[in-house]
């Protein structure tokens, strides 16, 4: 057989394209944010951030059920919803991999550096066609807003301040009043010590796995007066060597090694930390207020959950307890068309429930018809009265246990508030975790040494951050 | 002998000439001559202890002992854990938290095998876990065979560049091709598509391994050239050649390649983690962590006990294969 | 040159340079001759090989020595990247840890699988039963077997091992959660997987020992042990001195594990090089840093190719 030379090239040259072009016909079926051009722009697809890898299937049917009702209020608009989790050590990765969905979530404390370096869209066109886009909480809105006034990233999900959540069965276990949780650190100290004495059950949980360990250590420092950041209004000063957290890192210590009545690892992270705390293996910790819903939604916790919820400790001057919260921003090369469905879509998700009271009992229908938590308390997005207008609507549909939430409720709009820091958080936290690993882990941590040493690394991060 | 080869080959000088064909212990016609008989005949393949050392009461006793004192530690340490995970798939949760060691559980939950295949559908980072292999494995015979045929059997002037070139790939470190070999994913020449979320992001890399084309080549070479003049003078074209000569001769070494292709991509963790982002492509190992946290322990290690299944079957059933390429990679990786 | 096929065994394989000389550069000789055919078959080898292999490794040298950002051109940073990744405190930290991950599993896996196999390898019956046990574990997915084994590691009470503790009296250990013990534990999860894989290449080298040695020795009188010490290890000197390296240079990337066991921590005591080098390009937030991870990956395999240079010039003499 004598192979025909000519067919033998055009074979070669079909082969190797054929194998690489083959590579992006397959990936159209799974992205879909190329824009379909002007033909066809009456139909727009969007993909949008969803829930949490594991999600329980009451939670993937309650939102499908409110893309059902999207789409039918807008039939032009097609929405996928996207599985997904922020977390520092991947987001970098679908960032760069251009895989985010059109409409994602990000931490308020990235925004200004992701507005700054040009990665997420202008959606300020869009936003200002929103009713109640004057009614923002301002300061929450200028996290999201650009240098150049525009707005990027819409304040969303949820806003919260660092609360403490306890285990009310333990504190009964232990001899403890579980109405009257404990209010000063010293008191959480001394309860997570009865508990562990008489259960068995470390008392206390801290989080230290990744940033997220950072984050509580500066919540607790924060909540003892401290900061590890401060500004004149122009430059940035790391403070990471403050007495209030060298106090915090002491108390875990204390608690670690002479109560021995904290849980002895260092590895629970934000999802860790709620998986432990549901399934009854921790009694205390400390996180953001809203955390309920996902304790809800992930792991499987019910009405039957002996759930406690109250402040973070406020001791000193300049005490406050840790604000963040939950941006919703759109991809960069988003078209016109889809910034245009991704706004209608946050505010369809995100803030119609707080604002519509036809949108906020249909959604706080669906959320209980598939057993999701509705009346999670969490700070004002819009204002106080507007918050407690949204959950009279809904005060039906609330299946949260309000009565032991009360700890918290009572004091939710009288405690003092501070927010995050500013420069660089989340390589902040970044640096403080391995210090909470440190004092978790090890009896003879140093913590002077160790915070002097990431305090100088942290300035280096915040001067380096200014030139950019 | 072999091992002086491959010191001689790691050292930066690969002679292929001289480096012995592993892949001929497999190939069918060519045994060992057999050695001439002895007054106590050894079986082929002896080793210190002879059959007369054998016979001696001492000798065999102790080794006997330290056999199967041997025995019993294999068992505890490389089959235990498995066990355990076998049992942990069909153990009630709170079994597995408080009573791990427990040899009869409260009541057998076949429940958490399927929990675990059908509601956090393992079932479809199963399937996932396939394909990935499937296509890997495809990439890494084409390439090994097309490109072994060229080396060893065509021979064009140019041939030895490429050995060469291929050959210097496997000194480079593959933490070096991490970061670029992401970017050109991102970005590939060409195509100027990214080919993230795709299948083709895990499969054409897999191709390009140094590994599978020295190890088809060498075997290449010592396949018997008057076969392939025979097939010239029949008329024989080199895709004839190729197709109806080289490759049926080839079998033990592509089934060699084929078996480490397959376990490797099975295995494989890091880039699928960086290059599958999208959950609805995820193989098994890179869904397995994301799920650790919001599974209940009973299904979780259902998940993780199927996970297991395929590559252990696998090796039951090739076990000389697997073993033989073990080997193998011993001899040729320096 | 793909007369040489047709060449007849008889004079030199690879073909002589003379010839080649002497053959007519002409385009169509050359076709008829199956140069075009030979690149055919050479294409995807080289489509494969170029895009995802040797154009990275050049990319590698190049991006080294530039900042990628998403938004505009790369540009050329001279030495920054290397000298970032020099001062960056957690480099000494990750060369320490990376040094005793490989210490320590030089220590587990070594000679224990040289053991393994020596024994092995006199096994007269049911010999495949050991190998097959032996190399089990090699085949169970690492990240199955890093969740099964972090499992088996829970530091409280009701670990696995723990409870095996527990019988004999002895206090729960906190595996992973101890600075000191996390990384003989994630050493001995790693040894666990990879040893297996040893033994079989120490077997396949033990059958390539020639019987008549053996032969030889018996006729001296040699005992069983004499003959294991002065035929069957000296036999495997080579392969150990290749397997020492190979393991060194594989436990200096180390990543599955720490990444799975425990993230790098307790307090940065499990970020290993590769660890570093992950968390550059993909791990903050803020915006990737390509330079600094490939300059940092760079480094390594520089060190890597010194070291076992080195290494071979000074083993040439005792291997061979």
């Amino acid at each position: 057989m004598r192979f025909n030379r000519s067919t033998s090239v055009a074979l070669a040259g079909v082969l190797s394209l054929g194998l690489l072009t083959a590579c992006s016909s397959s990936s159209d079926d799974s992205t879909t944010t190329k824009p379909s051009g002007t033909a066809g722009a009456d139909q727009v697809t969007i993909t949008v951030a969803g829930l949490e890898p594991g999600a329980k299937q009451d939670a993937v049917d309650q939102l499908n059920a409110r893309v059902a009702a999207f789409e039918t209020k807008y039939p032009d608009i097609k929405v996928e919803p996207q599985e997904y989790k922020w977390l520092a050590s991947t987001f970098t990765t679908q960032l760069a991999g251009g895989t985010l969905p059109t409409v994602f979530e990000i931490p308020l404390t990235d925004g200004k550096t992701l507005i700054q370096n040009g990665q997420l869209a202008d959606i300020d066109a869009q936003f200002k066609e929103l009713s109640y886009a004057g009614d923002f909480n301002k300061e929450a809105l200028a996290a999201g807003t650009g240098d150049d006034g525009k707005v990027y990233a819409i304040p969303a999900k949820s806003f919260y301040d660092v609360t403490l959540h306890y285990n009310r069965d333990l504190f009964t276990q232990a001899g403890l009043d579980p109405d009257k949780p404990p209010a000063t650190w010293d008191e959480i100290r001394t309860d997570a010590k009865a508990i562990y004495d008489a259960t068995g059950v470390p008392g206390y949980g801290m989080m230290a796995l990744d940033n997220a360990g950072g984050w509580q250590l500066t919540a607790a420092a924060y909540s003892r007066g401290g900061r590890v950041q401060t500004t004149d209004g122009k430059t940035y000063t790391a403070t990471l060597t403050d007495p209030a957290v060298k106090a915090q890192l002491q108390w875990l210590k204390d608690l670690r090694w002479e109560d021995n009545s904290i849980y002895p690892g260092a590895d629970l992270g934000w999802g860790d930390i709620n998986a432990a705390f549901a399934a009854g293996q921790i009694a205390m910790f400390t996180s953001g207020s809203d955390i309920y819903n996902a304790l809800v939604e992930n792991n499987g916790v019910t009405a039957d959950f002996p759930y406690g919820l109250a402040p973070i400790p406020v001791e000193g001057a300049d005490a406050g307890a840790l604000t963040g919260g939950t941006f919703a921003a759109v991809k960069v090369d988003a078209t016109d068309a889809e910034k245009e469905a991704a706004v209608k879509w946050i505010d369809f998700w995100y803030l119609s429930p707080l604002l519509d009271q036809t949108q906020a009992v249909d959604n706080a229908t669906t959320r209980a018809a598939a057993n999701q938590a509705v009346g999670t308390p969490v700070l004002p997005i819009f204002s106080r009265d507007q918050y407690e207008l949204s959950l009279s609507w809904v005060k039906d549909q609330i299946n949260v246990p309000l009565d032991h939430m009360k700890p918290y409720t009572d004091v939710m709009f009288d405690q003092p508030l501070v927010g995050e820091p500013s420069r660089s958080t989340q390589p902040t936290y970044g640096l403080l975790y391995p210090i909470v690993q440190a004092v978790l882990t090890d009896k003879n941590a140093d913590i002077d040494a160790l915070l002097a040493t990431a305090n100088t690394q942290d300035q280096a991060l915040i001067d380096q951050g200014k030139e950019e | 002998m072999t091992n002086t080869d491959t010191t001689t080959n790691t050292s930066g000088t690969p002679n292929m000439a001289q480096v012995p064909d592993p892949g001929r212990r497999g190939a069918p016609p060519s045994r060992p001559p057999a050695r001439r008989r002895r007054a106590t005949p050894e079986p082929d393949d002896r080793s210190a202890i002879s059959t007369a050392d054998w016979r001696r009461h001492g000798v065999r006793r102790t080794w006997r002992t330290m056999h199967v004192v041997m025995l019993i530690i294999l068992v505890v340490w490389c089959l235990g854990p498995l066990l355990l995970l076998a049992k942990f798939a069909i153990t009630p949760t709170q079994d597995i938290l408080r009573t791990p060691l427990k040899i009869f559980p409260n009541g057998i939950a076949w429940d958490n095998l399927d929990k675990a295949w059908n509601d956090v559908h393992i079932s479809k980072y199963f399937l996932n876990t396939v394909y990935v292999a499937a296509g890997s494995w495809f990439m890494q015979i084409l390439v090994a065979t097309t490109g072994g045929y060229v080396l060893s059997v065509l021979r064009p002037r140019w041939a030895k560049y490429i050995n060469g070139a291929v050959l210097a790939t496997l000194f480079v470190p593959a933490v070096v091709l991490l970061v670029p070999l992401y970017l050109i994913v991102l970005n590939p020449p060409v195509v100027g598509h990214s080919m993230l979320n795709t299948f083709w992001a895990v499969w054409l890399p897999a191709g390009a391994s140094a590994f599978n084309v020295v190890l088809v080549s060498r075997f290449f070479d010592n396949l018997p050239r008057e076969v392939f003049e025979a097939a010239r003078v029949d008329g024989a074209g080199p895709f004839r050649l190729f197709r109806y000569i080289v490759l049926p001769m080839s079998k033990p070494i592509l089934g060699v390649v084929s078996v480490f292709a397959v376990i490797a991509s099975w295995k494989d963790f890091l880039w699928p983690l960086l290059v599958l982002q999208n959950p609805d492509l995820q193989p098994l190992s890179v869904r397995l962590p994301s799920l650790e946290n919001t599974t209940d322990k009973g299904v979780l290690m259902a998940a993780l006990a199927i996970s297991t299944v395929l590559p252990i079957v696998l090796f039951l059933v090739f076990q000389r294969v697997f073993l033989r390429g073990a080997g193998l990679g011993g001899a040729v990786k320096g | 040159m793909s007369k040489d096929v047709v060449v007849p065994v008889s004079p030199p394989p690879r073909g002589g340079k003379v010839r080649e000389r002497a053959r007519p550069r002409n385009p169509l000789t050359w076709v008829r001759g199956g140069g075009l055919s030979s690149l055919l078959f050479a294409l995807p080898l080289l489509v494969i090989f170029g895009v995802f292999s040797w154009l990275p490794i050049v990319k590698a040298l190049i991006m080294s020595f530039q900042e990628t950002t998403f938004v505009g051109a790369a540009t050329w940073v001279g030495w920054d990247n290397f000298q970032n990744v020099l001062n960056d405190p957690l480099l000494p930290i990750a060369i320490r840890n990376t040094a005793w991950f490989a210490l320590l599993a030089l220590i587990f896996g070594y000679p224990i699988p040289l053991l393994a196999a020596v024994l092995m390898s006199e096994v007269r019956k049911r010999k495949g039963l050991f190998s097959a046990l032996a190399y089990l574990p090699v085949v169970v997915p690492p990240v199955v077997a890093v969740m099964l084994w972090k499992f088996f590691y829970n530091p409280t009470k009701f670990g696995v091992f723990n409870t095996i503790l527990g019988w004999v009296g002895i206090d729960p250990v906190p595996w992973l959660q101890d600075p000191h013990l996390v990384m003989p534990s994630l050493v001995l999860q790693a040894t666990w997987a990879a040893a297996g894989g040893t033994v079989i290449i120490y077997l396949a080298a033990l059958t390539g020992v020639p019987p008549e040695l053996y032969d030889a020795a018996e006729v001296d009188g040699a005992t069983v042990w004499t003959k294991i010490w002065h035929v069957t290890l000296p036999h495997l000197r080579g392969v150990l001195f290749i397997t020492f390296i190979l393991q060194i240079i594989g436990t200096a990337q180390v990543f599955l594990e720490p990444y799975l066991f425990t993230g790098g921590g307790p307090n940065n005591a499990t970020v290993t090089i590769l660890l570093l080098v992950y968390k550059y390009a993909f791990g903050n937030s803020l915006g990737a840093q390509y330079g600094e991870a490939t300059a940092l990956s760079l480094l390594l395999a520089i060190f890597l190719a010194v070291m076992s240079i080195v290494y071979f010039r000074m083993t040439k003499r005792w291997s061979s």
